[in-house]
């Protein structure tokens, strides 16, 4: 009785929570991207790019955006890390993938690993986000030809988005954020039952 | 004034004071790693079991550790959350070859990070022993620790040797980078 008053009032005064999962290939920027996301979004400065190291396990980051309490897990991108990703797909609300769009010689490892999660039965109904990063770099790609690449026509997602963006410049980011909070407050996750 | 003054005395001098526990199992390796980071090229450290705890003052990239290693036999398991408050980071070494006892250590491990006084310690795991033969992978061990399972706390996982002195700096330099975010 009690723990279900309290999970009203819980329920009545707090924020929506909304865990957003961040994966994609290793150097890719995913780590870069959540730390300049504190930035923008706590005000707080986040670990400067070049002194990142690679993620081997979970960096978490929380803040507040658009009224929501964001969780954002961002994951290790290198091969033998990457059977982890899946331990979180079952309570990630929103889904972003991180890719380099001016390394060319691995789109094809690129779109593997994306083909790979947009296909998760457990993301179903998940809004999904592709960033594609590294946009200051001049030999990028565009998100025109990315599209193409990745044959981003056959998904059937209703909430995708490709977003061009810079971890560096922080074009974009925020941009991002914004559209993938607000797709997953739309979004009451469908009921898996066991 | 006075404070801006100090943050700026400590940005540069490094005075910040880092408090670490190393914990785990008993013969996962505590020690060796404690007196590996102290003297990076002593190859021929001779520990015993320890009873209590050792500590030690390191300085490593401007930031003073204190370290804590704290004996890991079953029965002096319990005294380990007397060293709980003001934690920064926790550092738990397994012995990655020890199959049998990987249960264990995932047990100890869950029941710890579940304490009050280190929910905002960041969590540093060295898959140790790597050296000696069927020791599994740092992708291994993370699974028998149940470190997916993990939510709300930032780990690492590290392939080490101690005792060759192998990737030790490597997990503590993600700690540092951790520890001093964008203060770095």
């Amino acid at each position: 009785m009690f723990s279900l008053i309290a999970g009203l009032i819980r329920y009545l005064f707090s924020k929506t929570e909304i865990n957003v999962l961040i994966l994609g290939l290793d150097y890719a920027g995913k780590t870069t991207l959540l730390e300049q996301m504190k930035g923008i979004f706590k005000k707080v400065q986040g670990i400067p790019p070049s002194k990142i190291p690679p993620t081997v396990g979970l960096n978490v980051g929380k803040m507040d955006v658009g009224g929501c309490k964001l969780t954002f897990w961002d994951l290790g991108g290198q091969v033998r890390v990457r059977s982890l990703w899946e331990k979180y797909y079952a309570d990630a609300h929103g889904l972003i993938f991180v890719m380099d769009s001016a390394d060319v010689g691995r789109f094809e490892e690129a779109r593997m690993a994306f083909d790979t999660v947009k296909e998760q039965g457990e993301l179903h109904g998940v809004p999904l986000m592709m960033l594609a990063n590294k946009q200051d770099l001049p030999e990028a790609i565009s998100t025109a030809d990315i599209s193409v690449q990745f044959d981003m026509h056959k998904i059937t997602k209703v909430a995708f988005r490709l977003q061009p963006c810079s971890g560096l410049t922080c074009d974009g980011v925020a941009e991002g954020i914004h559209w993938i909070v607000d797709e997953a407050k739309k979004r009451a996750r469908p009921r898996v039952d066991a | 004034m006075g404070i801006v003054l100090s943050r700026v005395f400590q940005a540069l001098f490094g005075s910040k004071e880092v408090r670490i526990l190393i914990l785990g199992l008993d013969n996962a390796g505590k020690t060796t790693i404690l007196y590996r980071l102290q003297n990076e090229a002593d190859d021929n450290i001779q520990t015993i079991p320890t009873i209590g705890f050792n500590v030690e003052t390191l300085q490593y990239k401007n930031i003073k550790f204190q370290v804590w290693d704290l004996g890991g036999q079953t029965s002096i398991r319990p005294y380990w959350r007397c060293y709980y408050p003001n934690t920064d980071a926790i550092v738990f070494v397994v012995d990655s070859s020890d199959r049998e006892r990987m249960a264990i250590a995932k047990q100890e491990l869950m029941a710890m990070l579940e304490e009050e006084e280190l929910k905002d310690a960041i969590l540093l795991v060295f898959a140790n022993k790597q050296d000696q033969p069927g020791s599994l992978t740092s992708t291994e061990v993370s699974e028998a620790l149940g470190l997916p399972d993990i939510r709300n706390r930032q780990w690492s996982i590290q392939e080490a040797s101690a005792l060759k002195g192998k990737g030790l700096f490597e997990g503590f330099d993600w700690l540092v980078t951790c520890i001093k975010g964008g203060e770095a």
